[in-house]
């Protein structure tokens, strides 16, 4: 069996932007009121009333395999687990900031209780006791996906090779691990 | 963004004043500091003593959601006895494993530093918000002394009883029957009275469901299910679109399910009837609609056709500004995609006085095409709470009630199922003594100072009254001008009678103990009940009693339900459309209504043409959003994070003329009221319209997150009542809107 490679794939034409990924995240992982982990990106309404268009891209940490936020870390502390997963080693983060600013998905923030940086940790703690990532688990519109991307009969694999799928700045050279599938606007769109 | 240290003095609590001062010390400190990390809220609960007295100390207790009226089924995870997560119940058929973002943010509920903690009394005046602190034997007391000083001296109808939907609805209903009052207020006729009037008149039944699995075409006419979560069918309509159904979409508003939709619509508000009775015409004119189903099922279909002959597409047109070519082929594509197809009855369509008449449409549109009981088309729902064999607590009969109901019912209103009512005439009787004058008000679970239209008139009736007493989890709007308030145990934290759900029984049981001095609403009706010389018709001993006597008759034990969270009885009912009982007087689909005949009205759908408002003038439309349900979440703090006010909807050119730029302040002001929020200017919305997200505009200093974030509607919207439902026309106030 390969070595596992953990990856998000969202399909944007389920999105609803209802935010529950959010509220999830923030109450399981006992994120500070004000911070978030993951977010929804409203893209729209684009074109001009009445013929209009709007969809929702939904994202987090993209569990880079080349991630920015590791080159920049002074002591460490940011590393990318064998299972692909890009963590944060609380101990020795010294709260300098540098990955924050080095990511270019925004996908840290600054936790002024801990005086570290913090960000999606996939759930891990969720993964290796067989539960989806909170956000997955409670998303409305089947939208999100979590799994193995070496596995070829994972569902995230199955998406990935059905559908036409992209991923987010890749040409900063980051190799992200979220994929998304989106089909296109619904017929009423420009 | 920290909206809590905002200039609220604070509520005060005067015979707790130290306690009180050291107590919002901490919460402004949570506020202030950026974190306030949910761990704060639950140690700031935690701290309030042995406050916390968990259940089961870890592990996963089954229960039921009540962040809305959709009562998920959920898991909540609990951790060195504090709840750390709420999960879908993968067996619930309403969360299937997932719960919405309101669902996910319960435990912002249970542990809101702003949570009413103690039964109290007013000490100031009205709305003061000065209260002293006591215990539920001198609160219970003092409540059952004025209801019944009341009784005695006006009699049990001076005692208006309010509540929303909830699971202890009966038993709220059990409280003021045997009191022995009729005045009862709901949120219904807010909400869905002509939804419900029409199925009723014409199914003889209050909702048909849909079958999502397999549709191929759906029309809403007001369903914002992507906004307006509910749960499970919000999921059915992803499915479905994914599945390739056509959806169309009738909304002045681009929201986010018209986003998804394959069709949208902006239609004129108020014009839905026109657009449903064109499609009406256009079917039977092209001789589409099903002539088998509508021989052997309906009722009236010669009257039906011989009124829609008018209703062209070509008139429609006019009314609704949609193009006679847009009306002919979602007619037709309906038509041929039935009986896989169906029209949704909407909670509330576009909401006018001529609402009623749009339902009954949508209704007899439906059964033209034969859409029930067929895959892919409409179907029975069971209704909630009935059948599968529950028992019961015995009670005495009520007293006869021989006054007359302050809102109406059914003497002018005859229509008007009794247990709808109509809320806003009920505010308006308070206010103007006729035909009596009340004189209490028992609210529960309940924000009618937001709720009802035209807020300054509720402040007026309130102020009328000797007496108004609240339940609740939080210091509400309401609940700060009431003279006792009484802080009711939280959804994670009491059992509430059992439920039943497509025949299978579910239980919401307690995860914790309650924390604070908070009681559940079961202990709360028994205790008052005794004190009103009542307790005959609260024959339990406590909340586990109650249950357990529901289950008598059940070969399960309240330790296996607490443990499953929910029973599946042996048997259960298929329906089938020969089963199927149209509860109407020809037992058939009432294409033309009998009972309406018989009451003067006109029996088959036709057009009322709705206001308009003048050129300076918009329509005002109200609506909901995801991450909050009404009036009652706006101060949890995972929900405002996300959320935190309602700017005004006004479309790019409507703007420009008015100088207005997007996070501007503009005045919105109506007939009967102005306030001053900020614009959000965009192309998703008619012209001639704006919008704003109810449940903002709260003026209670008890809620300190939500206090004054964003206007309150019910300080906009007029009162108009629908003759027929009694259903609040929301949508018929106009406004003006101009820059600050």
């Amino acid at each position: 069996m390969a070595q596992k490679r953990f990856a998000f794939v969202i399909e944007i034409d389920r999105c609803i932007d209802c935010k529950a990924c959010m509220v999830a995240c923030s109450v399981e992982n006992n994120v500070p009121v004000g911070h978030h982990r993951n977010w929804v990106k409203q893209i729209g309404p684009n074109g001009t009333y009445p013929i209009l268009g709007m969809h929702f891209e939904a994202g987090n940490c993209m569990h880079c395999t080349n991630p920015p936020c590791e080159r920049v870390c002074p002591t460490g502390a940011t590393y990318r687990r064998d299972d692909g997963l890009v963590m944060i080693n609380q101990d020795i983060c010294i709260g300098c900031k540098y990955c924050i600013e080095a990511c270019p998905y925004d996908a840290r923030y600054f936790n002024e209780e801990t005086g570290t940086t913090d960000k999606c940790t996939g759930c891990v703690h969720r993964v290796y006791r067989g539960e989806e990532p909170a956000c997955v688990a409670t998303c409305i519109g089947n939208s999100r996906h979590f799994g193995d991307i070496n596995d070829p009969r994972s569902e995230v694999s199955e998406l990935i090779a059905k559908n036409k799928y992209y991923t987010v700045y890749e040409e900063a050279g980051t190799h992200p691990a979220v994929y998304y599938i989106y089909r296109g606007e619904r017929s009423n769109e420009p | 963004m920290k909206r809590n240290n905002k200039d609220s003095d604070e509520i005060q609590y005067s015979m707790s004043r130290r306690k009180f001062l050291g107590l919002s010390a901490a919460g402004a400190g949570a506020a202030v500091a950026a974190g306030s990390g949910f761990d704060q809220l639950q140690a700031y609960a935690a701290k309030y003593g042995d406050v916390v007295r968990p259940t089961i100390q870890n592990g996963e207790v089954y229960s039921l959601c009540e962040m809305c009226v959709w009562r998920c089924g959920l898991v909540a995870k609990v951790r060195n006895g504090k709840i750390t997560k709420l999960e879908g119940n993968p067996h619930h058929p309403h969360s299937r494993g997932k719960l919405c973002p309101r669902g996910q943010a319960g435990l912002g509920v249970t542990y809101d530093p702003d949570r009413l903690k103690w039964p109290l009394i007013r000490v100031g005046k009205r709305g003061e918000g000065k209260f002293r602190k006591v215990t539920w034997g001198e609160a219970l007391d003092y409540i059952a002394e004025q209801m019944l000083a009341i009784k005695k001296k006006h009699g049990p109808e001076a005692m208006v009883f309010s509540t929303t939907h909830n699971l202890l609805q009966q038993q709220f209903e059990n409280l003021l029957g045997a009191f022995g009052s009729p005045n009862y207020g709901t949120q219904r006729s807010l909400c869905f009275n002509s939804m419900i009037t029409a199925n009723m008149l014409t199914y003889g039944f209050e909702e048909p469901g849909r079958d999502y699995k397999d549709t191929a075409y759906i029309i809403y006419a007001g369903r914002n299910l992507m906004e307006a979560i509910s749960n499970s069918e919000t999921q059915d309509l992803v499915e479905a679109i994914a599945n390739g159904a056509k959806v169309v979409v009738l909304d002045p508003r681009f929201s986010k399910t018209a986003a998804r939709a394959t069709d949208w619509i902006p239609i004129r508000p108020g014009t839905d009837l026109a657009f449903f009775l064109a499609m009406i015409h256009e079917i039977i004119a092209t001789d589409l609609h099903n002539k088998e189903f509508v021989e052997k099922y309906t009722f009236g279909f010669d009257e039906l056709a011989k009124e829609v002959k008018k209703y062209t597409p070509e008139w429609a047109e006019k009314e609704c500004g949609v193009s006679a070519e847009t009306i002919r082929r979602v007619a037709r594509d309906f038509a041929i995609a039935a009986p896989r197809a169906f029209a949704h009855p909407n909670w509330r369509t576009s909401n006018f006085v001529n609402s009623f008449q749009t339902e009954r449409a949508i209704a007899v549109l439906n059964s033209i095409v034969g859409n029930w009981n067929k895959v892919g088309g409409q179907c029975p729902i069971f209704g909630e709470g009935e059948g599968a064999g529950l028992g019961s607590i015995p009670q005495p009969p009520y007293p006869r009630s021989r006054a007359l109901r302050l809102d109406g019912v059914p003497y002018k209103y005859p229509l008007v199922p009794l247990k709808l009512g109509i809320f806003q005439n009920l505010r308006d009787a308070m206010l103007t003594g006729k035909p009596y004058q009340a004189h209490g008000w028992f609210i529960y679970r309940q924000n009618p100072l937001s709720s009802i239209p035209e807020r300054r008139k509720t402040l007026q009736a309130m102020a009328k009254l000797d007496f108004i007493t609240v339940i609740d989890v939080i210091m509400n709007d309401t609940a700060y001008y009431a003279d006792v308030v009484l802080p009711e145990a939280t959804y994670l934290e009491r059992y509430d009678p059992l439920t039943v759900l497509d025949g299978n029984i579910y239980i919401r049981q307690p995860v914790i103990e309650p924390l604070f001095d908070s009681k559940p609403g079961l202990w709360i009706f028994k205790e008052l009940g005794k004190r009103l010389g009542l307790g005959d018709y609260f024959q339990y001993k406590d909340e586990e009693d109650y249950i357990q006597a529901q289950l008598r008759p059940l070969p399960i034990t309240l330790e296996k339900m607490k443990e499953q969270g929910m029973y599946v009885p042996f048997e259960k009912k298929e329906e089938s459309i020969e089963s199927t009982v149209f509860n109407t007087s020809t037992g058939k689909i009432e294409l033309s209504s009998t009972l309406l005949k018989r009451l003067g009205h006109k029996s088959v759908p036709h057009w009322l043409a709705p206001p308009r408002p003048t050129e300076e003038e918009f329509y005002l439309l109200t609506g909901k959003v995801a991450l909050h349900t009404q009036f009652f979440t706006q101060n949890n703090k995972l929900l405002s994070d996300l959320f935190p006010e309602n700017p005004l909807w006004i479309h790019t050119s409507a703007a420009a003329q008015r100088g207005i730029k997007d996070g501007d302040e503009v005045y919105v002001e109506s007939r009967v009221g102005k306030v001053k929020t900020k614009a959000l200017v965009t192309e998703g919305i008619r012209p001639d319209c704006v919008f704003m997200v109810t449940g903002f505009g709260h003026f209670s200093k008890g809620m300190r997150t939500a206090f004054k974030n964003g206007v309150s509607d019910s300080d906009l919207h007029q009162t108009f009542t629908d003759p027929i439902s009694g259903g609040q026309a929301l949508t018929q106030t106009f406004v003006k809107v101009y820059k600050a």
